[in-house]
């Protein structure tokens, strides 16, 4: 007998949340373990839009994947995740689904935040030192049942998978990257939305959808505040899929490409992102709590006064981040900051000479 | 490497470390501090015993081996 | 006199008072250990070592305190006493700080043998109970320290003194760790 794991197997789907993990070893475990699902539709990264819009559009379909995955037992127990008073929190209720509501912070929609707050405890990341699908512990001890996650575009394509079969999914993608994709684009673009996509198109494809790259673009964000930052002709050159991205640095992540507005000092907006990293930090790992703000005080040194001397306190610093936290946020945002620091050289060449005159960046130019 | 008899591997509970830097001391060839006394793991392969006394040793009970 | 009928009594009476004053020092490594943070971990390993070794070491004094007292045979007092506080025909009330002293000690020791399989919060809460276990040793020990020998008293003084100024200092004092930990958990979480 063909079991959804099968063909989720078969399929090659993997988590659409960011991580890419392999959804059928996730059901799996999740199976054997009779672990409570919890659908995260929290569109917690900068620009991620596509939680909602599966929401919005195709609940049915979730909810057949949810379906699916917890075997449709009736004492699942599912919850769906989503940010307090968020338009998805009211779609939820409105269908009668147990919605697990988390504060409107940047970690709090992590997937162990998650299963902390379903457990009564504070929307924060705990340490992960075993998956939490066999259940365990936290860090103070307190049991935790098993319990898995997984987001909601990847429900929605569990449930496509099981109607339109295997070859259907796979005629999308890459052989290493099957299936169709949501992406969702925003910023200085002319028909911001969510948009379907998948592995192996070339990124300006993907924009065009979306009324094309402005000409007047110059630097794009892929994935958010954990993602990268490319140069308009890096995009131009640039493949959506694992390898394409990882030579800038990064991966596929959530699915968020954020044109930035060129009007805007683009080291400013990168300094304010990881300033607002910085802020969100959970308070639970040293290397977080203290590194994140003295990466920020050192990006801001440094875009103010470019110089050997800065550059070096900056490069060390973000040397520093590596799997050093209960959940990945301090790698995210020094995976941000090391790309900017690649896109934005000529801008920060621009700042040493006093010459940026954008919004945000008049204060640099009034500097010395 | 996979863990073996003799030899396994350290890790930190991040949430559980406070930044005694008793570790550093224990594992001196594995562990180093940031400067605000937080460990960097240098090398996560160390020796089972030496790994199991540091594991001991840590105040917070942070250190693990798997 | 050093050799006699006595012998066991004034032994008894050493080992206390020697006991007392590891106690107090494990005691307060223990609350520098908790209290305090240097970038390097030098000196905290060697308060963590120290805290343990002399936690064991101060365990044989107690032990030959203990049995000291009963065998002696000069004051009345039965091996359930031990353990049972206020029940001693000898000074049942100081008797019983001592008895209420060695059962927290025991679950000290438990639950600090078995920490690595217990979850951190309940280690905690028991290792808290030390500052009680303290106090009572502080009081039986000084209660006991009678008018004929004030250098014993003087020493259980200065034990209680000190313990306690160490344990004014935890209250006191912090570090960034603790400071930023309180600051954000104290944000909006749930």
């Amino acid at each position: 007998m063909t079991t959804i794991v099968d063909l989720i197997q078969s399929a090659g789907l993997t988590g659409r949340g960011g991580a890419a993990f392999s959804s059928a070893i996730k059901v799996k475990a999740a199976w054997e373990n009779r672990a409570r699902l919890i659908v995260n539709a929290c569109d917690g990264e900068i620009g991620a839009a596509k939680d909602a819009w599966v929401v919005a559009n195709h609940l049915p379909e979730l909810l057949e994947g949810v379906s699916l995955v917890t075997g449709g037992r009736r004492k699942a127990k599912t919850l769906f995740a989503t940010h307090r008073g968020s338009t998805t929190a009211r779609l939820l209720a409105e269908a009668g689904l147990p919605v697990l509501e988390t504060p409107e912070r940047y970690v709090s929609s992590e997937e162990t935040s998650l299963i902390s707050l379903a457990h009564g405890g504070l929307a924060r990341p705990m340490t992960k030192r075993a998956p939490f699908v066999f259940g365990g512990r936290d860090s103070q001890g307190k049991r935790i049942r098993p319990t898995v996650v997984l987001n909601a575009e990847t429900l929605w394509r569990i449930s496509q998978i099981n109607r339109n079969g295997v070859d259907w999914f796979r005629s999308f993608g890459t052989a290493d990257e099957p299936g169709p994709r949501l992406l969702a684009i925003g910023g200085h673009v002319s028909r911001r939305g969510v948009y379907e996509s998948e592995a192996g198109t070339r990124l300006t494809s993907i924009l065009a959808q979306a009324g094309g790259l402005p000409a007047d673009a110059e630097y794009i964000g892929v994935g958010g505040l954990g993602g990268i930052l490319l140069t308009a002709d890096e995009l131009r050159s640039a493949t959506w899929d694992s390898p394409g991205m990882k030579r800038f640095g990064g991966g596929m992540g959530p699915g968020i490409i954020t044109v930035w507005n060129p009007d805007d000092c683009p080291v400013e907006v990168a300094s304010k992102m990881i300033a607002f990293g910085a802020g969100e930090s959970a308070g639970q790992c040293g290397p977080c709590m203290f590194g994140l703000p003295a990466l920020s005080a050192d990006w801001a040194a440094f875009s103010e006064q470019p110089n050997r001397d800065t550059h070096w306190r900056l490069v060390s610093r973000l040397g520093q981040f590596g799997g050093r936290g209960a959940c990945h946020h301090p790698d995210g945002v020094a995976r941000f900051a090391q790309s900017a620091l690649r896109a934005l050289g000529p801008e920060l060449a621009e700042h040493a000479e006093n010459q940026c005159t954008k919004a945000g960046g008049r204060r640099y130019a009034q500097l010395g | 490497m996979p863990s073996s008899a003799d030899h396994r591997r350290v890790a930190v509970d991040r949430i559980l470390c406070t930044g005694h830097g008793v570790c550093a001391q224990t594992l001196p060839a594995s562990i180093a501090l940031d400067e605000w006394g937080y460990p960097i793991i240098v090398e996560d392969h160390v020796d089972a015993d030496a790994g199991a006394l540091a594991v001991k040793l840590c105040p917070a009970r942070a250190l693990f081996l798997r | 006199m050093i050799f006699g009928e006595s012998t066991l009594w004034y032994l008894s009476r050493a080992t206390g008072v020697v006991s007392i004053v590891l106690l107090t020092i494990v005691v307060i490594l223990g609350v520098v250990t908790a209290g305090r943070r240097r970038p390097d971990g030098a000196s905290a390993t060697v308060a963590m070592g120290v805290h343990r070794w002399l936690s064991m070491g101060m365990l044989v004094f107690l032990i030959t305190h203990i049995i000291t007292a009963i065998v002696d045979g000069f004051v009345n007092i039965s091996w359930l006493a031990v353990v049972v506080p206020f029940i001693s025909e000898y000074e049942p009330l100081l008797v019983g700080f001592g008895a209420i002293g060695v059962d927290l000690l025991v679950a000290i020791l438990v639950t600090s043998f078995l920490r690595h399989r217990m979850a951190e919060r309940q280690w905690r809460f028991v290792h808290w109970a030390t500052y009680g276990m303290w106090l009572v040793a502080i009081i039986h020990g000084f209660s006991f320290g009678t008018a004929d020998q004030p250098v014993l008293r003087l020493v259980t003084l200065g034990c209680g003194v000190i313990g306690g100024l160490a344990a004014s200092w935890r209250v006191a004092t912090s570090f960034a760790d603790r400071n930023r930990r309180t600051e954000v958990a104290s944000q909006e979480w749930s």
